[in-house]
């Protein structure tokens, strides 16, 4: 386990009344209307909606890498203002850095904060299974693989929260059911909030704690659906077969009247 | 880079060993041994067949040529001389037709075709200020060359991370960059005191401009999302120019570094010509000057040298550099 040795207590979030455009050729856009969420430490919770909708946007907020319009984002009650170590995002993208190997990438976030740690190196390496490709160059992953080590360089800087931007979006589906196991063995074992953005009604079902369905840009929140499974849920399970009918049925209703 | 010779390397090694065992006469095996021997025939002929004036340093180029054929034998019977084998018997044959066609049988019109023996006897006697050239010409491209690149990496960087930087200097890059340095010669001699600065500082020009543009064009074209790793994790601006912005150009700023490499050199032979007292342009001048052609071409020689090692060298250096990258040319 990475953060063994200093043990940090997972991020809550209060979002309040969010609002959020971009500057766009043919004028200003709003994408996030009236967003307010609050996300309990320790919580998984999955943001689905149609895509283009402003889910992404509002990771960004989260992250510290944009500062919203108006609304206030807190986490554990001190405003977000810039990025931070304790809140990692991670993209659909891997986004390795080329120059860098499978081990100077994963130590990314000690580099930039100038730490010596490469017990910690080694063990981020362990827990996504990639000791045999340390050394390799980016160019030679396959897809899971790099989206694991983008996993590994996350969780080296202990994130009290993980922001997952679509982080499977790309990845076939066998390699897709795999790193889920993976992200939930990590969610489960790490102790860190977790944020993900997903078009994957069942991933979403399967992974988090809460559902959130946002409408189309801009984004509204349309549902919040807690799923208290008393234990993990098969795939087959028919309560999420009424699950996905339920999230389909808001996500249809917004559709046909906008 | 030493990954893909060895898998380059690996194939033809295996092919070499099964022409070995099917026949010995393959055509690898020709070449490899009619190498040393080429060298020899040209030997022989330097040595026996009577000059057809009275040029210098003829028997100590027909020995120049037989220890060349010499050690050839002696490469051949190890094993080694395989991939050069061909042109090193091109060579030998060649000087051998050289030295008929111009010492031997006069066919070409003295004194601007010379013979092997010339060339070598300017070697010989004129070692010393040759040398004392090519040092000179070193000293100069250093002096230009290595602060042009460095500032234009500078530049580069800061047109492609800063607004104002862009504001303020893309018009004047827009109107200096695509003049030819060579074309600010005249103007920089009667303003620099020194013709060496001179040259320096238009050679540093030469240099800066394709650095600055290619830098420039590559820190433009780095993913948006690489800074957003790096700023999620507290990444300051001075780590997204140093340590993303910079290696993420890296590719492209090598390509300005060859460009301007090649810019310096015509700055340099140009400068050498016009106005500085030393080096081999200011050599090859003098030597033209006095019609001593053979002073000349022996110029032009150390000079192809001189380029053509300054460019290997650049060439290992950015694959070391770019070790990262699937592939990439090989000089």
């Amino acid at each position: 386990m990475v953060n063994s040795t200093h043990p940090e207590a997972p991020l809550g979030l209060t979002l309040s009344h969010i609002h959020h455009s971009y500057d766009m050729p043919s004028g200003s856009r709003l994408v996030l209307e009236n967003v307010s969420l609050d996300v309990e430490p320790g919580e998984f919770v999955a943001l689905i909606g149609p895509s283009g909708c402003g889910k992404s946007t509002l990771l960004r907020l989260v992250a510290g890498l944009e500062a919203p319009d108006a609304g206030t984002l807190l986490a554990d009650d001190t405003p977000i203002t810039e990025p931070d170590p304790s809140r990692i995002i991670m993209f659909q993208d891997p986004t390795l850095y080329p120059w860098r190997t499978v081990r100077g990438n994963i130590s990314l976030g000690l580099d930039i904060r100038k730490e010596k740690d490469p017990e910690a190196i080694d063990a981020a390496i362990r827990l996504v299974g990639l000791q045999e490709f340390a050394a390799a160059w980016p160019h030679q992953l396959s897809g899971g693989m790099a989206q694991r080590v983008a996993l590994a360089r996350a969780l080296i800087n202990n994130p009290r929260l993980l922001l997952l931007d679509e982080p499977l979006g790309k990845l076939d589906s066998l390699t897709r059911l795999a790193m889920q196991a993976e992200l939930y063995r990590l969610w489960k074992s790490q102790g860190f909030t977790a944020l993900m953005v997903t078009h994957d009604i069942e991933e979403a079902l399967l992974l988090a704690t809460r559902v959130i369905v946002f409408s189309p840009r801009p984004a509204r929140i349309l549902a919040n659906i807690p799923l208290e499974w008393p234990s993990p849920p098969h795939r087959e399970d028919p309560r999420l077969q009424e699950l996905r009918a339920e999230i389909l049925r808001h996500l249809e209703a917004v559709m046909a009247s906008g | 880079m030493s990954d893909a010779q060895t898998s380059l390397g690996h194939p033809r090694a295996l092919g070499t060993a099964a022409q070995t065992t099917k026949s010995r006469f393959s055509p690898t095996q020709l070449w490899r041994w009619t190498a040393g021997p080429a060298w020899l025939l040209a030997a022989l002929v330097t040595w026996k067949w009577p000059d057809a004036d009275d040029f210098p340093a003829t028997n100590e180029f027909a020995a120049l040529l037989l220890a060349v054929g010499l050690v050839l034998i002696a490469v051949a019977a190890t094993g080694r001389l395989k991939d050069r084998a061909p042109w090193t018997v091109v060579l030998g044959l060649g000087f051998g037709a050289w030295e008929l066609i111009q010492a031997k049988l006069l066919l070409l019109p003295r004194p601007f075709f010379g013979t092997p023996q010339d060339l070598l006897d300017v070697f010989l006697t004129d070692w010393k200020r040759l040398g004392d050239s090519l040092f000179h010409s070193l000293l100069l491209l250093t002096g230009g060359y290595l602060p042009g690149s460095i500032l234009g990496i500078i530049i580069g960087l800061a047109l492609g991370r800063s607004h104002h930087v862009r504001y303020w200097v893309r018009p004047v890059m827009r109107v200096i960059g695509p003049l030819p340095p060579v074309a600010l010669l005249p103007l920089a001699f009667v303003v620099i005191p020194s013709t060496r600065w001179a040259g320096e500082a238009l050679m540093a020009l030469a240099a800066g401009f394709p650095v600055a543009v290619l830098t420039w064009s590559g820190v433009s074209a780095v993913d948006p999302a690489y800074y957003d790793v790096a700023r999620t994790m507290g990444a300051k601006n001075r780590f997204l120019v140093l340590r993303v912005a910079l290696p993420a150009a890296t590719p492209q700023i090598f390509v300005g570094l060859f460009m301007g490499l090649g810019a310096s050199f015509a700055m340099l032979v140009v400068a050498e010509m016009l106005g500085v007292k030393s080096g081999l342009g200011f050599y090859m001048q003098w030597a033209q000057g006095w019609a001593a052609y053979p002073n000349m071409y022996a110029a032009l020689f150390v000079m192809s040298l001189m380029c053509t090692t300054l460019m290997t060298v650049l060439f290992k250096v950015r694959d070391h550099l770019l070790k990262w990258q699937k592939d990439g040319l090989k000089w």
